[in-house]
């Protein structure tokens, strides 16, 4: 599903970001990246949604090689997956429903379609109740789980999460992981960063350690 | 799907103008007045047009006659006239008809007139010419043979005032469209640098737009809509004052300017000048937003 091969990522000489990382994510992994702060987590995630390009490798999504996608094409790629990011990316001037149903609208989804799967969606996250309030009104864990609801709303294939559940209390980085847990059981391949122990020990099937921008090793549970 | 999109981008646009709705002002009213300096010289020169064409359609000579002019000659005029190819139509004005028309024409001179105790108005020989466009080189060899008969004291021609009118049209025009030219570019960037304040503001959202699989057309195409808003809203508006201009000029201007009066008015812009005002309006507001947007997306 995904497959990144000799992977390296310079910002700035004579960092790397990544070195030399070849991974490969099989459709319905439930996959946790984790490692120390700088060790390349993040990175990983935006070279898959291809925000950035490597230095040098190869990565492979859906068996299409996503760094000779053209531009003006790359949303065909974008519209597979869900994207949760660390800093929730929320529109605090739009609803919590505008939100969400900005990714059905990009898609055209008819009004009526639109609602009930906004609805559905933020009924999972448990804030259907709060949908018409802004985000500036909600506390961080809402904002979290609005991020999520907006994530999954257009059943993607692949999810991916950067840092979901950092600083939330561990009741509610449960309860988000439940959710990403539940989504994966109906076929969609999730990846998340994290380096909370605790969570990837409960939830984990394949792990994947990176320190420094280095794979240490990949495991399944 | 197209038309979900279509309500998607109206909402987008209509939330963009009022959200930003201080700005959009500003750019509106630039775009406004530009084009209002635009709408002014291309109504005065109009108006030159019109009183050009309106002398043209009479296209006339008036031979004057010595006083004492002898009725040989006169008849050797009336001869002459008659055999040109140039001429449509001959009319004798007698001294006496002359200062008849004068006096139905001013009144308020009859005084004068009065006092004279002789009719200072001198017969002649009001000619029609075949034909609007008449080259000088038709017309000029006809004129200076009639110019050198016996009898004939002196020539008008109003060819030379149509030709006037014309090239002061012209000017106005030239003037109007470089006067404007320059601040239509001036109002060109405002707009440009007004959208790119928007899409700045908007940063979030399209990058957003873009993670979740947005194609560039559709987070273009809410801007380029306000940009053509703007920009076809500022041409209305230039319309609407310019309106406001043609009717208040003539009041506050009076008779002050005398015959000039005549020549310094404004005449209404036809429809196509009108359309052709807002349409422009529209191609800058999209041309700005596009060039800002356009950067935007690349980055």
């Amino acid at each position: 599903m995904i497959e990144l091969y000799h992977v390296w990522k310079q910002y700035q000489k004579p960092d790397w970001a990544l070195k030399d990382v070849t991974i490969k994510v099989n459709q319905g992994d439930f996959c946790f990246v984790t490692g120390p702060s700088g060790s390349g987590k993040s990175t990983l995630l935006k070279i898959i949604f291809r925000e950035i390009f490597p230095t040098h490798g190869q990565i492979v999504v859906d068996r299409r090689n996503i760094l000779r996608i053209s531009d003006h094409k790359i949303y065909r790629l974008r519209r597979t997956m869900g994207i949760v990011f660390q800093d929730f990316r929320l529109l605090f001037h739009k609803r919590v429903f505008d939100n969400v149903a900005v990714v059905l609208q990009v898609l055209g989804y008819p009004r009526k379609e639109l609602r009930r799967r906004v609805f559905n969606a933020l009924r999972m996250v448990n804030l259907n109740h709060k949908m018409w309030e802004y985000p500036s009104h909600l506390s961080y864990g809402e904002q979290q789980r609005v991020a999520i609801a907006r994530a999954v709303v257009n059943n993607p294939n692949i999810i991916l999460a950067d840092e979901p559940t950092g600083n939330l209390d561990t009741e509610l980085a449960f309860e988000i992981m439940s959710l990403f847990s539940e989504i994966n059981k109906k076929g969609a391949t999730v990846i998340i960063c994290t380096h909370d122990r605790e969570l990837i020990r409960h939830f984990g099937k394949k792990i994947v350690f990176l320190y420094k921008g280095k794979l240490l090793r990949e495991e399944y549970i | 799907m197209i038309t979900q999109k279509f309500k998607h981008f109206q909402r987008e646009t209509l939330n963009n103008l009022w959200q930003f709705r201080a700005r959009n002002v500003f750019s509106v009213t630039i775009i406004c007045l530009s084009f209002l300096i635009v709408g002014i010289f291309v109504s005065l020169s109009n108006n030159l047009q019109y009183t050009a064409q309106q002398l043209s359609q009479d296209m006339a000579v008036v031979f004057f006659l010595n006083k004492d002019i002898s009725p040989i000659d006169r008849e050797a005029i009336t001869r002459e006239l008659g055999k040109s190819p140039l001429v449509q139509k001959t009319q004798f004005v007698s001294s006496e008809e002359a200062m008849e028309k004068f006096l139905t024409k001013f009144p308020d001179l009859q005084g004068i007139i009065d006092n004279l105790k002789l009719n200072p108005f001198p017969s002649s020989y009001e000619i029609s010419l075949r034909g609007r466009d008449l080259t000088y080189e038709e017309t000029q060899p006809f004129i200076d043979k009639m110019r050198g008969m016996k009898g004939i004291e002196d020539v008008q021609f109003n060819k030379d005032w149509v030709e006037k009118m014309q090239s002061l049209s012209r000017l106005a025009r030239a003037v109007g469209f470089f006067l404007g030219g320059i601040l239509v570019l001036a109002s060109f960037f405002i707009v440009s640098n007004v959208i790119k304040l928007n899409v700045i503001a908007r940063k979030d959202e399209i990058e957003i737009l873009r993670f979740v699989g947005g194609t560039n057309t559709f987070i273009r195409i809410p801007f380029l809509t306000e940009g053509i808003i703007l920009g076809a809203l500022g041409g209305i508006l230039s319309l609407l004052l310019l309106f406001v201009v043609i009717k208040l000029f003539p009041i506050y201007l009076g008779s002050s300017l005398g015959i000039l009066n005549e020549l310094i008015n404004f005449r209404n812009l036809t429809f196509s000048q009108s359309f052709a005002l807002i349409f422009s309006g529209a191609v800058i507001g999209l041309f700005g937003s596009l060039s800002s947007i356009a950067k935007f997306l690349k980055s």
